[in-house]
């Protein structure tokens, strides 16, 4: 290098690099690259076993580098072997030809079935490649190509490095390259033809023969013997008999009404064209001699049915259409869409809800009815229909997204109860819940913890069933925005009406679900404390009717009050210290406990009316006596009293209110406020406590809550006797300690006349406000992961009908992957494709293992043994890139194949004569199709090796290793050659 | 000093009333006792920042209250928490005997499975001790538990049971990566596996 020759100036230690040329520094870059990966010095290694290069792993390594302004990039390819590691140390022999040398006679690792070019056409097991970086570049011009070379040549040479460089010319497409490789005294130049159409005298091995001869140049005589493999390949496209069983779904079926094939619910499996479209056929003939077999331009000795080797891959459809895989992609496409539901629909219903009693239409309408019905006789799909009914009037009648049919089909399916025309809430809900249920223990069912979706028998799985469809058939975001008005409509009315949302199980929302489940839930849990305070109402006004009806009716104007009162009210629900006296909590429990023991009731009743004085003296509102215990005072027995459920949350809340909680900081003061917020909880529980035990101290209230803060101890007293005496904890007695305040301030009030802690009006309105605000979009990210639950389940159950191992074990990482994804609130659209991607892989899998059944007609097949071993061949297809036929074309699978090839044969000879003769343009297609009918097509490739050991360039060199591959197909010919002389005098 | 802290982790103290829960956190965070502290109402909620190897967490520990009745109310408090300290008191074994609803309880409340667990036998500094330091290895070891005796009064185990309940938690990566996550700043970034396109000069046949 210039830099290198310059003698170096002591003072200054300038490098002068002014006078090195830009083609200097691409050579030094080159060697520094050589240098930096260490592929410096003597390669060496054991030659390789028998199909290494399938079974091991490749690698690459790539850096960048340019020539003046332009870029190139250099990458190294390698086997990465894990045994050969140990004795290697021994091997290093001067003078040993370079790996790459002795890989080019390596005959274990002919035809990979999937491997770098170079690869396949050298048995080459490490390299090093420099390419035009950019795609579009291309290194064209004949003078660069050679100066390129020489940059290589002079890089190896200064470096010592034994790996083969290639440099890659011409557009990239043509995947020409030339390269060398270096050694001790020897040097192999790599050399490539390409061509589109194939010189007539090469279509055949005598004339590859030839031109291998020629090239070698040797002057010996009798040459040593040529060795040959030849692999002839085969495609069939024509599957015949075999149409693809499959149909897309028939729409119309479901929008005629008729849920016929396709139902709500279910996910549509499968692929809707052949997910195989082709099947390569490989004969190959190993290891042949010159001289052993025949062919040449008027007669073949290559007859593939006597081939003693073959192999099959298939070629996979590139994107075969699947149908579950759409449905999944396309309903996450509606999570990055924009709109809101009313931008979709046009007007909102929602605003207008409440104005519609103003409307004149609605009058009308109200006129011509024969006769008022009670609302409540309504059935849920009536009203629905009404509810619909506005929103067309709104819109013009016939843009209605979903039609009549299909609105109703999916109203009835995710509302059951629906259909009972006296729809009675509490009888729908039981039957639902406990009817048809999976096993709740199965792993299957409890999938949705992992994927935090809900549970496969619920409402919202079934919602985002039903809103995947109709995205994907129904009008997409449209329809989806329609549904899910309908849906919120059903809700408001659901819960004006007391009616049990169907498909939820019952109790406080899972946090294990999507929030969507959980505020479903939520709002049942409000119907369910509403309708219990209304039916508490009507039995209690019917239990006073003969009473008091002056207070009655005071009570029911508050109920009335209620709703329209909270709605506007901000305050937190459970900060609940204000003494408001207008919201009571009607205990499902104790109405129940009212009817239950009427006559007790009844006494108590009219106790309780005649004289208001002692109403606090009376004890009210026990549920249970409390094992034996008795009161410290009075002696009475201590009862459990009926106390309020604790407020139900769902897992914004919870998030709200431990925020608010937290937020309070960790001081002494933090920590009072904290706890008091907390303890309209422990004051209602007081309350009821008194309300039930009259008489009471906090000592019996500390007995039966806080068990271990009454301590007893043994005494003996002034007479002797053992006496059990109890006292409180020295906590208990912490003077003015929040129990004891909250002790003293409670009053003896029954939960049933106590401020709600649960305001179920203001909660049940949050949840449906929420719900009216959720964009397509919103839901499409709350109902994902049920969709991607139901998906896996799908795809599951499908594969046990096939039995597949791999798809098995990436099912089982898709369900742990996911769960890793969907628990945190936001995932990446990121990560959430890459689940969809596995999702559609596994889809695609199991569509080839049936597609490929079909095709070598397992099901016909009945001996046990051969079925057996046709199914490991059909399986192993899904997993190898290309399956070796035992007992080549004799075999029961290889004839199948040759008859699969027949069949094919046969129909294509019966097209016109004219175009056979056309088509027959090549010598070797006339040579088959001369006779009657082949059994085989010619060959869709020819693929042959020659390879020999030979000095050159002089008789009394070193014999060295020569090796030419070549290939041709219908409009590509590429010869490459690899030719290795000795250097020494030359 | 927020940058350098690793992780926030949520940690939650559960148990029967009047086992120490609250001492023990008063304990670990003030280093102070008072034996007559009141019993929790609900819950309450205290942080604290500690180094583990060179890992700055932070802690937000919620301390629960044990009493049946406010047992509908906490373990809502479950949800998200990374590690969880179940605390008996040694010189009472009904509180003991009461572990198994304890856990049962977190694992029907607990929204994930991998939530790190320790089991802490508190007030070893009494005399009329109950339980045998044996039997609380055993009933840990059977749930695959951490295990430490402590005393929240005379300080013994306090810290280490904290310190190793984090440090666990930490070895644990899918347990707390999400906060990293969450706010947009990742620790390793690097692709996986991406391998064999079928450009680059790989063909698979012809």
């Amino acid at each position: 290098m210039a830099a290198d020759s310059e003698p170096e100036s002591e003072v200054f230690e300038i490098t002068d690099f002014t006078t090195a040329s830009e083609w200097e520094r691409f050579i030094s870059r080159v060697e520094e690259v050589l240098n930096d990966w260490k592929l410096i010095g003597i390669s060496s290694g054991k030659p390789l076993g028998k199909g290494v290069y399938t079974t091991e792993t490749w690698e690459e390594k790539s850096d960048e580098i340019s020539f003046a302004d332009f870029r190139f990039s250099v990458t190294h390819h390698y086997l990465v072997q894990e045994s050969s590691e140990k004795d290697s140390k021994e091997e290093i022999v001067e003078d040993a030809l370079p790996v790459a040398m002795q890989d080019l006679l390596c005959m274990n690792n002919d035809f990979p079935p999937r491997a770098h070019c170079l690869v396949r056409w050298y048995g080459l097991r490490e390299f090093v490649v420099i390419a035009p970086a950019a795609n579009n570049d291309a290194v064209l011009s004949e003078s660069k190509c050679n100066l390129l070379l020489s940059s290589v040549s002079i890089a190896l040479g200064n470096t010592g490095c034994q790996v083969p460089l290639f440099v890659q010319i011409h557009h990239q497409w043509r995947k020409m390259y030339v390269g060398e490789c270096q050694g001790p005294g020897v040097r192999t130049d790599f050399e490539m033809v390409h061509l589109r159409k194939v010189p007539s005298q090469y279509t055949h091995v005598s004339g590859l023969l030839d031109i291998f001869k020629s090239k070698i140049g040797c002057p010996l005589t009798p040459l040593p013997p040529i060795n040959i493999s030849i692999r002839l390949t085969y495609v069939l496209q024509d599957w015949q008999q075999y149409f693809w069983p499959q149909q897309p779904p028939d729409i119309d079926a479901l929008v005629g009404g008729e849920v016929g094939g396709l139902e709500f619910g279910k996910l549509p499996f499968g692929a809707c064209e052949d997910p195989i479209s082709e099947l390569h056929l490989a004969t190959t003939w190993p290891h042949l001699t010159e001289g052993i077999i025949v062919d040449n331009d008027v007669y073949s000795d290559l007859d593939p049915l006597q081939a003693p080797q073959w192999s099959v891959r298939v070629r996979k459809a590139d994107n075969p259409q699947c149908l579950l895989s759409d449905f999944v992609t396309e309903f996450f496409k509606l999570c990055r869409r924009k709109e809101s539901t009313d931008e979709i629909l046009g007007k909102s219903a929602f605003e207008e809800e409440g104005k519609e009693v103003a409307d004149i239409s609605h009058a009308l309408s109200k006129l011509t009815e024969p006769a008022p019905v009670p609302i409540h006789k309504l059935s849920v799909t009536n009203m629905v229909h009404t509810a619909k009914k506005k929103i067309r009037k709104h819109r013009g009648v016939d843009e209605s997204p979903l039609n009549n049919e299909v609105l109703n089909t999916i109203l009835l399916y995710l509302f059951p109860d629906a259909a009972d025309k006296s729809a009675d809430g509490s009888e729908a809900r039981t039957s639902t819940s406990t009817g048809s249920l999976p096993p709740p223990d199965s792993e299957d069912y409890n999938i949705y913890i992992q994927f935090k979706s809900a549970p496969s028998d619920s409402l919202t799985y079934k919602l985002a069933l039903c809103l995947c469809m109709i995205n994907f058939y129904h009008g997409g975001v449209k329809g989806v925005a329609h549904l899910w008005q309908e849906f919120v409509l059903e809700m408001r009315y659901r819960w004006e009406n007391n009616f049990f949302v169907p498909g939820l199980a019952s109790g406080a929302p899972d946090l294990r679900c999507c929030l969507l489940h959980q505020k479903l839930q939520m709002l049942n849990c409000c119907i369910e404390r509403k309708k219990a305070r209304d039916e508490g109402k009507k039995a209690n006004s019917f239990d006073r009717s003969s009473g008091d009806p002056g207070k009655t009716d005071l009570l029911g104007r508050e109920f009335h009050k209620d709703s329209d009162k909270e709605k506007g009210e901000v305050g937190k629900s459970w900060d609940s210290w204000s003494d408001s006296e207008e919201e009571f909590f009607e205990c499902l429990s104790d109405t129940e406990e009212l009817k239950a023991n009427g006559q007790e009731n009844v006494k108590k009743g009219v106790a309780k009316e005649s004289s208001k004085e002692t109403l606090a003296l009376k004890p009210e509102g026990r549920l249970h006596q409390h094992g034996n215990l008795t009161l410290l005072h009075s002696g009475e027995p201590l009862y459990v009293p009926v106390t309020q459920e604790p407020a139900p949350m769902t897992e914004d809340l919870l998030e709200e209110q431990s925020e608010v909680l937290a937020k309070l900081g960790t001081s002494a003061e933090g920590a009072h406020l904290r706890a008091r917020m907390q303890s309209a909880c422990l004051l209602s529980d007081m309350e009821s406590f008194k309300a039930a035990n009259p008489g009471c101290c906090l000592e019996d209230f500390v007995r039966w809550y806080s068990p271990r803060d009454y301590i007893e101890e043994e005494m003996v007293d002034e007479k002797g006797n053992v006496v059990i005496k109890g006292e409180l904890s020295a906590r208990m007695k912490i003077p003015s300690n929040m129990w004891v305040e909250a002790w003293e301030t409670a009053k003896p009030i029954p939960a049933r006349r106590q401020r709600r802690l649960f305001d179920d009006t203001r909660e049940a309105e949050k949840v449906l406000h929420y719900f009216a605000g959720q964009k397509p979009a919103d839901l499409a990210r709350h109902l994902l992961p049920c969709v991607l639950h139901a998906a896996v389940l799908k795809v599951k159950e499908e594969e046990s009908l096939e039995d597949i191992t791999s798809v098995k074990r990436i099912i089982k990482q898709i369900i742990t992957h996911s769960s890793k994804v969907l628990r945190f609130p936001n995932p990446e659209d990121k990560k959430l494709e890459e689940i969809i991607a596995q999702i559609m892989s596994v889809e695609a899998t199991i569509a080839r293992a049936r597609s490929l059944k079909a095709k070598f007609g397992i099901e016909k097949c009945d001996e046990e043994e051969e079925r057996k071993d046709l199914e490991n061949f059909v399986n192993s297809f899904l997993e190898q890139p290309e399956v070796p036929v035992i007992g080549a074309g004799r075999g029961p699978a290889g004839t199948i194949i040759h008859k699969l090839f027949m069949n094919a044969q046969r129909v294509a000879t019966m097209l016109p004569f004219d175009e056979e003769l056309k088509r027959s343009g090549s010598s070797d297609e006339k040579r088959l199709s001369s006779g009657s009918v082949a059994d085989f097509p010619s060959p869709a490739g020819r693929e042959v090796i020659l390879r020999m050991t030979i000095p050159r360039p002089a008789p009394y060199s070193k014999p060295l290793p020569q090796r030419m591959y070549s290939v041709f197909t219908k409009d590509d010919f590429r010869l490459a050659g690899a030719f290795s002389s000795d250097t020494t005098f030359f | 000093m927020d940058e350098d802290i690793l992780t926030t982790l949520k940690i939650l103290i559960i148990g029967e009333s009047g086992v120490g829960k609250s001492s023990l956190l008063l304990r670990f965070t003030d280093d102070t006792f008072d034996p007559e502290l009141a019993a929790t109402i609900g819950v309450d909620f205290k942080v604290k920042t500690i180094s583990v190897d060179g890992n700055k967490a932070k802690l937000a520990i919620w301390d629960t209250a044990g009493q049946e009745r406010f047992r509908t109310l906490t373990p809502s408090y479950y949800r998200g928490a990374q590690g969880v300290i179940l605390v008996y008191d040694v010189t009472r074994r009904d509180t003991f005997a009461k572990l198994d609803n304890w856990l049962t309880e977190l694992e029907t409340y607990c929204t994930r499975n991998d939530i790190v667990k320790m089991l802490v036998g508190n007030k070893i500094d009494k005399e009329n001790r109950e339980v045998d330091r044996n039997e609380g290895l055993k009933f840990a070891r059977k749930h695959s538990m951490l295990f430490i005796e402590a005393s929240a009064k005379t300080c013994d185990g306090v810290q280490c049971a904290f310190e190793e309940l984090v440090e666990k938690i930490i070895q644990t990566p899918g347990l707390w990566e999400s906060e990293s996550q969450n706010r947009g700043v990742k620790l390793s970034n690097h692709e996986e596996g991406y391998r064999g396109g079928a450009c680059g000069g790989y063909c698979s046949m012809l």
